[in-house]
Order: C-alpha cells, then sequence, then structure tokens
C-alpha cells in the first residue's frame, strides 16, 4: 500500500522538480552518465594512447594521472573538484557542473585503461603494415588501429559505463538532485514509510542499469571480437609497448618503426 | 580524529573482505549449483545487488533495514552507538558479495571438466570436491580481478561517510567543518587512500607471483 503511496511522487523521483526548478531525478542520473562518458571517452583516448608513448615525459605524466585517479575514491574527486577547484582557480562553478567535471576526471582515468588495453590488443602486424604502405604514425592510428581497438573496446566500454551510471548516485553528497537524493528528500517526509521511497529508488536505479547490461550483452553477441585468429594479446605486448627493445647478443634487432616514424614526421 | 578515521576505514576494509569474500563464494556455489532453486535464487542475487549502486545499500542498510527487522530488534540496532558502521560493513558486503560471486563463477567454468572428474574419482564426496579441488583453483585461478575488486571495495568504504559512519572521509569533512583546514586535511586524506591502494596492489601481485595459475598450464584433456 505504502508502495502504490508512492506513485504520486514520480514525476520527483523521474524529473525532479523540473518543470519549476532544475531537472533531477533519474533524468538527471542518465545525463550525468551520458555526458561524462562523452566529454571523459576524448581524454580517455588521449590519456590511453599517450601512456603508450615511447617518450618519457609523455608517458609518466599520463601514468601517474592515472594510477592517481585510479586509486583515488570518487568521493574524494569529488570533494576536491567541488571545494577546492572554486577556491584555488578563484572561480565559481554550479554543482552540476561541478559534478560533470568530478565524473570525467574519474572516468577519463578508467577509460584510458580501457582504450591501452583495446591498443594493444590489436596485433603489432597492422601498424606495421599501415606504416610500410606509406601512411604517416596519426594516419595509422586514425584509419587503421584505432577502428579495429575500439571494436576490442565496446564490451569494456559497456560495462564501464554501467558502473559509471551507478557511481552517479555519488554526486548527491554534494546536493545534486538525482535519484538517491530524491529518494532521500521523500523518505524524510514521511519517516515511517521510509522504505517505500527506498525501493521505488532501487527500483529506478535497477531498471536502468539492467536494462543497460542487458542490452550490451546484445550488442557483445553483434559486435564481438572482429577476428579471433588475429586477435592474440598475449603475443603482441612486448612489442607494442613503443619501448627500445632490448638487444639480443649475436642478433642484429629490427629498426624500430613505431619510434622512429613518430620523430620523422 | 584522523587517526581514529583510518582506523575506521581500516576495520572496514578488513571486515568487508572477509564477509564479502565467504558470501560471494556461497552465492558463487549456489549458482553452480546442481539444484534450481538455488540457481534461481544465486542469480537473482547477484542480478539486483550487481545492478543498484552500493551506496544506496550503505543507506538502506542504515535508514531501512532497522525498521523491517521483528521484534524491537531494529530499535535496538538504531541506538547502538557503532551502528553506522555495522551498516557500512552490510551494505559494502552485499553489494560487492555480488561482484565477487560473478567473478569466482567465472573462475569455476575456467576449470576444466577433468579436475572435478579426478576429484570423483579419488572418492572425494561433494564438499571435500570444493574443499579441496574447486575452491583453491577458483581463487588462484581469479586473483587478479578478485585484486582489482578488492581495492574497489576498499574505495567504495569512502561512501560509508553518507550514514556518518566516523571513517576516513568524514573525517576530512569534520575537520573542515570544525577548523576550516580542509584542503590539508583532504590532501592528507588522499594521499593516505593512494598510499593504501598501492600497499594493496602491491600485496596483490606478490599474491599473483605466488598462487596465481595459468589456466592453460591445465591439462585440457577430456576424460
Amino acid at each position: 500500500m505504502d508502495l502504490l503511496e508512492q506513485f504520486s511522487n514520480i514525476k520527483f523521483y523521474l524529473l525532479g522538480s523540473y518543470p519549476q526548478g532544475e531537472i533531477g531525478g533519474l533524468l538527471l542520473n542518465i545525463i550525468l552518465a551520458l555526458l561524462t562518458i562523452c566529454l571523459s571517452f576524448w581524454f580517455g583516448v588521449l590519456l590511453g594512447y599517450s601512456r603508450l608513448s615511447c617518450r618519457l615525459y609523455i608517458k609518466l605524466p599520463c601514468m601517474a594521472y592515472i594510477e592517481i585517479v585510479r586509486a583515488t575514491p570518487l568521493i574524494m574527486i569529488i570533494f576536491w573538484v567541488y571545494f577546492f577547484l572554486p577556491y584555488i582557480a578563484g572561480t565559481n562553478i554550479t554543482v552540476f557542473w561541478s559534478a560533470v567535471a568530478s565524473l570525467c576526471i574519474y572516468a577519463a582515468a578508467y577509460q584510458a585503461e580501457i582504450v591501452r588495453a583495446g591498443i594493444i590488443a590489436v596485433p603489432k602486424g597492422q601498424l606495421e603494415a599501415a606504416l610500410s604502405t606509406g601512411m604517416s604514425r596519426y594516419r595509422a592510428m586514425r584509419h587503421v588501429i584505432l577502428p579495429q581497438a575500439f571494436r576490442i573496446m565496446v564490451p569494456s566500454f559497456l560495462s564501464f559505463f554501467v558502473s559509471l551510471f551507478k557511481d552517479t548516485s555519488t554526486v548527491f553528497i554534494i546536493g545534486v538532485i538525482e535519484l538517491t537524493q530524491a529518494g532521500i528528500i521523500i523518505s524524510q517526509r514521511e519517516p515511517n514509510k521510509m522504505y517505500a521511497a527506498y525501493v521505488c529508488m532501487g527500483i529506478g536505479f535497477w531498471i536502468v542499469s539492467f536494462s543497460i547490461s542487458q542490452l550490451a550483452r546484445r550488442l557483445e553477441k553483434r559486435i564481438g571480437i572482429f577476428d579471433l585468429e588475429s586477435y592474440r594479446p598475449d603475443a603482441c605486448r612486448d612489442e607494442f609497448m613503443l619501448l627500445p627493445k632490448k638487444k639480443i647478443a649475436g642478433e642484429e634487432t629490427p629498426p624500430d618503426i613505431s619510434c622512429r616514424s613518430a620523430d620523422s614526421r | 580524529m584522523m587517526i581514529t578515521g583510518v582506523k575506521v576505514t581500516l576495520i572496514l576494509l578488513a571486515a568487508t573482505t572477509v564477509t564479502s569474500l565467504v558470501l560471494g563464494t556461497v552465492i558463487a556455489i549456489m549458482r553452480i549449483s546442481r539444484i534450481k532453486i538455488l540457481r534461481v535464487l544465486g542469480t537473482l542475487y547477484v542480478e539486483i545487488f550487481r545492478n543498484i549502486p552500493g551506496l544506496f545499500w550503505i543507506l538502506f542498510f542504515y535508514f531501512v533495514f532497522p525498521d523491517l527487522l521483528p521484534w524491537g530488534l531494529g530499535v535496538k540496532l538504531n541506538s547502538y552507538l557503532y551502528y553506522p558502521i555495522v551498516a557500512g560493513i552490510l551494505g559494502l558486503t552485499v553489494d560487492n558479495a555480488s561482484y565477487v560471486s560473478d567473478i569466482l563463477r567465472s573462475g569455476r567454468l575456467a576449470i576444466p571438466h577433468g579436475q572435478r572428474e579426478a576429484a570423483i574419482s579419488t572418492g572425494l564426496s561433494r564438499v571435500q570436491q570444493y574443499l579441496h579441488v574447486l575452491l583453491p583453483q577458483m581463487f588462484r585461478i581469479t586473483l587478479p580481478p578478485l585484486g582489482t575488486r578488492m581495492v574497489h571495495n576498499f574505495k567504495n568504504t569512502s561512501l560509508c561517510m553518507a550514514i556518518a559512519a566516523p571513517e576516513l572521509t568524514w573525517a576530512t569533512q569534520n575537520i573542515e567543518s570544525l577548523t576550516f583546514r580542509g584542503i590539508e586535511a583532504t590532501t592528507i586524506a588522499t594521499l593516505f587512500y593512494i598510499f593504501l591502494a598501492g600497499i594493496m596492489v602491491s600485496m596483490i601481485i606478490l599474491l599473483e607471483k605466488w598462487w596465481k595459475i595459468d589456466v592453460s598450464s591445465i591439462s585440457h584433456s577430456k576424460a
């Protein structure tokens, strides 16, 4: 019965106080997740690619960023952005944008790892073939490596998206009225019927993330990994690190195309 | 205050690691058992708990769970001084256990059939099969993803600040509101998180070196 009464609040759960005020509720969770993944995707590609660079001054900062962000809880990042970014930078940003910014910082590190794993998984022969047809390194990456790498990345991207959607619930801590906060507000109106609000909240999260994960499962089957024969991550891992190769005594090392062509460009 | 925070974080970490491993193992075994009801229950558990954020479960166990308990147990729980910590442990455990069970299940599927058959043919009972043959291999095969999950779980302990469990993040917020020295406190807390995550990762790498087995090294011959 208490659950049925919650239907009167359904608009607040889904949209927040939208027509009168800001967008909130479940829609805000979805918007946050989509916006974050769109924005941080480019950072992720950039970071993940730079982490594979052969130049230490590019590689090390990226590695440091990825490792530090991955070792910090999301809540800490949110606090940093919300409380101390305005203090340091001297500007004010709204709660919504600071939530987006902190989620982006968080997501970029994870996406960088996904991108790196994807690029590593593309066999080295592909890059060599592309370079030997006279493509520049950028074009080889753009037209040969990355399209294949993205296909490998799709499953991990989707599962990351589900987990990011769930992580958007964390931003309630700075007062963004998304589904968690909406549920808490409603539950505090009637403290003796708290469970009803929580059940609604849970159902809201569950429906969205369950449907995304089901969609992901279908998409995975459809796209799949393009060619199982050439999909040998272990076989090409060492070669693709773009680091100078170790010299084996009595054996001439082949010229390192990956580094040289980057310099000549 | 900071040191209490560190202590509480460590308590949360240790408790949730142990409990979620146990619960996760039980559910993984349920999901691969022959009895259909157990399988359905296990799958239901994983699907429900994995698709709802951990923060929700922490809030749920803190605010709602005591109300649902019969015989006035809830009132006792609510008046219990350390209930935020207990609720945090419960919430993190149920959240983490679903992931752990999923990882362990994939580990079970990676064990070749011959292992089970060999265990049966040496006359081990079902319980013995799991204890001596299957479970050790499950844990060893899935060590890297389990480790990642545990580091994730460690980071999730910071969510317990939402229910005012006095752990590290909560302590920094408290210091901020008492002394306005937020930046210093948050820096120290962040460094601590990074430091501890680093320790956990290196421990896991060490464990992997000692314990990890390659799936391909187990023979794949089908009897």
